[in-house]
């Protein structure tokens, strides 16, 4: 786009002329060019240099009569657009100052003389006229008179005179904006006006010479841009397009067909330029892309004659870059194109039709035919002489050539023959490097595409980049290209395009003496899934490129050839420096071949294990498979197995070489094998099966398989394991025969290239000698003992755990916000075996304690030695709980890199609670204070018990055992809890415990206190139970090493109340049947008020009852009221009293003795009793009949 | 005139490729072909362009070279069909209607129980019928 001149790439501007009052033109130009359209200035200093602007005028063309013309000597002229754009203005305005209008006459005739010049040299043409007065002083107003003087003088319409003020900037920008605004009007004019000339030209001489009409349209079109008409501009442009093809079919007769040809694809791309632009700028892509195919339809086929083929091609290439570039700028502003519909039913456009990507492949595609018809062209010129090249220079008409001869001063253009041309055009396009410009279209279009993310496409420009590269000699831009090609159809299986381009890679490396590159693309392109059957002919072999043909054949001559030259039969014949290159030992190769390496193909190496797991020491099989799809049988020297233990590595050899064996006795200390044979065939497992044996437990693994050919050339093969094995790239598509790499088909489905070598197994016996559950607060001694029992235990390490078996810690995390000793349970410590030193225990052998792990270090132990420890474990919650103990030592003694050896022991033990301690309050037998809070009881009162004032409880405390174990209680106490708050009543227990009481499972231990509150406060503080306890383990000596274990209970507190009234119900223990008795009700009121009672005492069954049987009686302040009935019991056994009801009408409440505390035995007879002493401290009564 | 034919699998990889030109220039239809499963992957990746084609098998012509028109097919289970021809006018119809007799061929090829999917087709059967369907598509675009 850029050679085409500017005139043509930029819309047409309109152009007026100032003359005159030079001082304003600057301001003037800048105005109008800061219009919207612009307008271009062309600025006179002077008025009367006005001829310089404006030559004389030519008699016009008009005046020749149609018949009378001569024939256009080309189609259109060279410089006519340039001319309007920059020579022709639209208006001249001349700038008169206002001194000359009101000066003196002198100046004022002067002024009239230079108008009437400029009117004579505008007549004749269109050019509009406007006269500006400057009036630099505002003040100074021009007379009315002077100013039509002026008009008259100038001939213009009162509209076109102007008066200009630059006295202040608001007027000077006034009259800037009047200006533009006339410019603008009049430039409009004067376009339509010489449009509408041109127009009725054409109408007039439509039977004239085409040449001509196209002239005319072009300028038509032309004026319509000036005026920013663009459908109009549009429209003659097409109209001449369409002249013009019809002036194609008359070329071949002509004269000099091949210049006239060269003229009309000239003018035709000029006019198509400008259309492809104006459908762009009016945003429509598509008819632009449709005008565009259109074009390059008509115009494909028309080449010319054979030996100018190369201008045709040069010219269709330039076609397609320009319209990439049209579009490549349109598109940047149309942002997405793909709301576009794909074109009209019968002529779709595809997607790659709108991306300048495609137009810049097709010009490159061009480019390269118009090269190599250039080349032979060339060739066909051989031996002439282009004795005139230089003389030859563009004529004054587009598209035409003529040579410059100079006679005198002046020069004279001559016409050429067409043969003349031919030299001039073959000498200049050898000026041309195509192959940089191919390459620069290439890239473009490749990155465009890249960017669109289309693969193949830029693929397919890289290729064709890189052939460029590649004939041009710079084999590593090629190389590059190629080689990100190749991957792509790599991946995508297209072997035949693969082949080719390995095949530009392979002959680049062989020019360049890479020998390894070399040898790596030979084996490639050999092992490549090309066979006879597979349908693909046989190309030429400019075509192929330097790979040949892609056959079953070639394939088999490039594996003769790369063995050859690893055997080092061959050399690699380099073109570059002349000499062979070989591969020897000073050029070894070696060729490393992973998981993704597209040599998998040559040489495929699996490795699979028989089993999963041995143990050290023992021996398994391990089988090799190696597969290759080179074309042709081959030997492998010797193959060597690495692992990653490096001492199994092992060297297979053929047995049919022993030589080759002797000579590469390299690596000593390995272990040799043989194989009956190391030959490889196509397609075809070599499998071979060795025993390998590991003394070192971990991970045995395959690492890879060095294959060695030849002397000096190694392929190192990584291993893979059959289970996780990919398919051959490339191969997996191909209809073959798909073996498994071991015969046994559960190997080759699951083998493994690893293996896990176990550890040794342990001779040393651990034991955890606890048992039963362990009971909370003590601390629990679990007994850990290691004996050895052939292994010596060197440098062990006990390590314990403590695990919940419920899984979660063993501290709940609430309280472990609390309080940092708040596990549940908690190791306490490690005793080393009896009689060691404790604290020597502490600084040497305990490691490590924390609440649920521990690390102890175990004394070096000879074969047979035991060594044992304790573990104190105490708990504080009943929890079950997982310990695992875990030995680690070291067989051997020599040295930290021995391995370790690990016996792992677990037990589950249950904490539980020992005791459970509960206690009861109780009144005194037969007494009932009347508590009022008990009477009026809501229904979830009864949290805190109470007790009546100044009354004596009974306190009753009870332990059990709740353990599976007897359990010696030491002591029972009950003690405040706290210094500070006095305990506000007075506890009478009985006396402590002398000997340690047993307690046998489900046991319970009572004792009894009284209670009396002290002090007139409403709480009874009652404290602690505090029980010392400890395990009964039998003998005496070893109870006493136990520690008591102290089981605290916290007693609740009491509430103290005031009774109002005491009941208390009195007769006598017991009763003799018919022996009459007193029984007693005592009703105490402890108020200051008099309590009225209503008392009822209801008949029973076996007394006769003398009394009132229901009453009401008053009880004085602080006095006691008796009842008293008198009883005749009249059966014997236990006996319900009456019933005594009292109801306490101040309270409203009733009361009513419980059936306990109403009854009574009664003997049958007077009953004799006998008091025995009893040898410890327990009184029992016995009754004696 | 039908110039290749070619079966492109899941992963773009050519399952039958047959060119029918005398002149030699099987590499560069090749490339031809393996350029066009571009287009195919934007047809299928942004089906709002084709609009009304969605849910078609036939993919329209995907993109003209200078000298060639590639036409694709996508199968129900996404393999691809190219047609390359030197016609330069050629309908929509025609095209459809080799599609479909071809598409008929290659079911009948990997209905065999002895092609594994995924291989590439070497029925020497399905290349002849290919080779009559691509002879007899000349004549039925005149007739």
């Amino acid at each position: 786009m850029e050679e085409y001149p500017e005139e043509m790439r930029s819309p047409p501007v309109s152009l007026v002329s100032v003359v005159g009052c030079s001082e304003l033109h600057s301001f003037i130009s800048t105005h109008l060019h800061s219009l919207d359209p612009p307008i271009n200035t062309l600025a006179l200093p002077d008025l009367s240099k006005v001829s310089l602007l404006l030559p004389p005028p030519k008699p016009n063309p008009a005046d020749f009569s149609a018949a009378a013309a001569p024939p256009p000597a080309g189609i259109l002229k060279r410089d006519w657009l340039l001319k309007h754009r920059t020579k022709v203005p639209a208006v001249v305005a001349a700038l008169i100052s206002s001194d000359r209008v009101s000066g003196d006459p002198a100046q004022w005739l002067e002024l009239c003389s230079e108008i009437d010049n400029l009117k004579g040299l505008i007549r004749g043409r269109s050019i509009k006229l406007v006269v500006v007065v400057v009036n630099s002083h505002s003040t100074e107003e021009i007379s009315e008179d002077q100013m039509v003087a002026v008009r008259k003088r100038a001939e213009v319409d009162a509209k076109y005179l102007l008066t200009f003020y630059t006295g202040e900037d608001s007027q000077l920008k006034q009259s800037l904006h009047r200006l533009g605004t006339v410019f603008a009007e009049l430039a409009g004019m004067y376009y339509r006006d010489e449009g509408r000339r041109i127009k009725l030209r054409i109408e007039r001489k439509s039977s004239g010479p085409t040449d001509l009409n196209i002239r005319y349209s072009f300028k038509v079109a032309v004026y319509a841009e000036f005026r920013r008409d663009w459908v109009e501009a549009l429209r003659f442009y097409e109209d001449a397009y369409h002249m013009l093809r019809e002036v194609i079919p008359g070329v071949s007769t002509r004269l000099s067909a091949i210049q006239r040809l060269v003229e009309i694809k000239t003018v035709a791309e000029q006019l198509h330029f400008k259309i492809s632009t104006l459908l762009l700028h009016g945003g429509k892509i598509m008819e632009a892309v449709i005008w565009f195919r259109q074009h390059n339809a008509s115009y494909r086929k028309l080449k010319g004659s054979p030996e100018a083929i190369f201008l045709h091609w040069e010219w269709m290439s330039r076609q397609f870059l320009v319209f990439a570039e049209l579009l490549e700028t349109s598109s940047a502003a149309i942002q997405s194109i793909s709301h576009l519909t794909a074109g009209t039913a019968d002529r779709p456009l595809t997607e790659w039709e709108f991306q300048p990507a495609h137009y810049y492949q097709l010009a490159a595609h061009y480019l390269k035919e118009k090269r190599s018809s250039l080349d032979f062209a060339v060739s066909m010129s051989e031996g002439d002489i282009d004795y005139s090249a230089e003389s030859v220079a563009p004529s004054s008409h587009m598209g035409q050539f003529a040579r410059l001869i100079e006679q005198g001063d002046a020069f004279v253009m001559q016409p050429l023959t067409d043969e003349e041309y031919m030299r001039y055009a073959i000498s200049e396009g050898k000026r041309f490097q195509d192959s940089f410009e191919i390459i620069a279209l290439l890239k473009k279009s490749c990155e465009s595409y890249t960017n669109l993310k289309v693969r193949r496409m830029a693929s397919f420009c890289g290729f064709q980049m890189a052939r460029e590269y590649y004939a041009a000699g710079d084999f590593n831009n090629a190389k590059l290209l190629f080689d990100d090609i190749a991957s792509l159809y790599r991946q995508e299986g297209w072997v035949t395009l693969l082949w080719e381009v390995l095949g530009y890679l392979r002959e680049g490396s062989r020019k360049h003496s890479k020998v390894k590159e070399f040898i790596e693309y030979s084996f490639e392109m050999a092992a490549l899934p090309i066979s006879a059957d597979t349908g693909i002919q046989s190309f030429r072999f400019e075509e192929s490129g330097p790979a040949g043909p892609a056959t079953l054949q070639q394939r088999e001559t490039i594996h003769k050839e790369v063995f050859g030259l690893v055997s080092e039969k061959l050399g690699l014949a380099s073109t570059e420096n002349g000499d062979d290159v070989k591969v020897s030992s000073t050029n070894p190769l070696h060729l490393e071949i992973d998981l993704v390496s597209p040599l998998r193909l040559v040489l495929l190496a699996s490795v699979a294990f028989h089993e999963q797991i041995i143990k050290p020491g023992s021996s398994t099989l391990v089988t090799l498979s190696l597969l290759s799809q080179l074309p042709l049988n081959f030997e492998i020297d010797q193959l060597e197995v690495q692992f990653n233990q490096s001492h199994c590595n092992f060297v297979i050899m053929d047995a049919q070489k022993p030589l080759v064996a002797s000579s590469t006795d390299g690596q000593s200390g390995h272990r040799r094998e043989t194989a009956p044979s190391l030959r490889l065939s196509t397609n075809k497992w070599l499998r071979l099966t060795y025993d390998i044996k590991s003394d070192q437990s971990g991970k045995l693994e395959c690492i890879s398989i060095i294959a060695k050919m030849g002397p000096h050339f190694t392929i190192c093969c990584r291993a893979e394991s059959p289970a996780s094995m990919d398919d051959l790239p490339l191969w997996k598509f191909e209809d073959r025969v798909v073996t498994y790499p071991t015969k046994d088909p559960a190997l080759a489905f699951f083998g493994q290239r690893a293996i896990q070598v176990e550890e040794p197994d342990p001779e040393v016996d651990l034991t955890l000698g606890a048992s039963g559950p362990a009971l909370i607060g003590e601390s629990f001694i679990v007994p850990v003992t290691v004996t050895s029992k052939g292994h010596e235990v060197n440098s062990g390490e006990l390590k314990i755990n403590l695990v919940d078996v419920r899984g979660g810690g063993l501290f709940s995390p609430r309280d472990a916000e609390l309080s940092a000793d708040s596990h549940h349970v908690e190791l306490l410590g490690i005793s080393g075996s009896e009689g060691e030193d404790e604290s020597q225990l502490d600084t040497d052998e305990i490691k490590k304690i924390q609440k649920s792990f521990g690390l102890v270090s175990v004394p070096n132990l000879k074969s047979g030695d035991s060594w044992s420890c304790k573990l104190e474990i105490k708990w504080y919650r009943p929890k079950p709980v997982m310990l695992y103990v875990s030995l680690g030592y070291s067989p051997d003694n020599n040295g930290s890199n021995t391995q370790k050896v690990n016996v792992h022991k677990s037990l589950q033990i249950e904490g539980k609670n020992a005791i459970s301690i509960s206690h009861r309050l109780m009144l005194p037998f037969r007494r009932y204070p009347l508590l009022l809070s008990r009477t009026k009881s809501v229904p979830d009162s009864d949290q805190s018990v109470s007790m009546p004032l100044n009354e004596t409880s009974v306190l009753i405390v009870s332990a059990t055992n709740c353990s599976e174990v007897p359990l010696q209680l030491l002591s029972l106490s009950i003690e405040r809890d706290n210094d500070d708050t006095e305990r506000s009543c007075s506890l009478h227990g009985g006396e402590d415990l002398l000997n340690p009481a047993l307690l046998v499972p489900g046991e319970k231990f009572k004792k009894v206190y009284t209670v009396t509150s002290e002090m007139n406060s409403s709480k009874l503080i009652l404290g602690n139970v505090c029980l010392r306890w400890r395990r009964n383990s039998g003998t005496r000596e070893q109870a006493g090493s136990a520690a008591p274990v102290m089981t605290n209970h916290k007693l609740p507190d009491v509430n103290l109340e005031s009774s109002p009234l005491v009941v208390s119900l009195e007769c006598p223990p017991y009763a003799i049947l018919g022996d009459p008795f007193t029984y007693f009700v005592k009703i105490q009121n402890q108020t200051e008020l008099l309590q009225e009672a209503k008392i009822f005492l209801a008949d029973a069954q076996s007394f006769v009852i003398s009394g009132s049987h229901s009453d009401t009686v008053y009880i004085l302040p602080k006095s006691e009221h008796i009842i008293s009935y008198k009883l005749v019991p009249l059966s014997s056994g236990e006996q319900q009293l009456p019933r005594f009801t009292l109801t306490a009408v101040r309270y409203s409440t009733g009361f009513q003795p419980s059936i306990a505390a109403s009854t009574i035995f009664v003997f049958p007879s007077q009953p004799h009793f006998k008091m025995v002493a009893v040898g410890d401290d327990r009184k029992e009564s016995v009754v004696a009949e | 005139m039908i110039v290749c034919v070619a079966v492109v699998g899941h992963q773009n990889n050519p399952l039958y490729i047959q060119s029918f030109t005398d002149a030699d220039d099987a590499l560069k239809l090749h490339h031809i072909v393996h350029c066009s499963l571009d287009v195919v992957d934007e047809r299928v990746n942004n089906p709002k362009k084709s609009g009304p084609t969605l849910n078609e098998t036939f993919l329209g012509l995907l993109y003209p070279t200078e000298n060639y028109k590639v036409y694709g097919y996508l199968t129900n289970t996404k393999v691809k069909f190219i047609l390359v021809t030197t016609d330069l006018d050629v309908k929509d119809a025609d095209v459809r209607n080799f599609f479909r007799r071809f598409h008929a061929g290659y079911v009948d090829a990997i209905s065999n129980p002895f092609h594994e999917p995924g291989k590439k087709i070497t029925s020497k059967t399905f290349a002849e019928k290919v080779s009559t369907i691509v002879k007899s598509f000349g004549f039925s675009s005149t007739g």
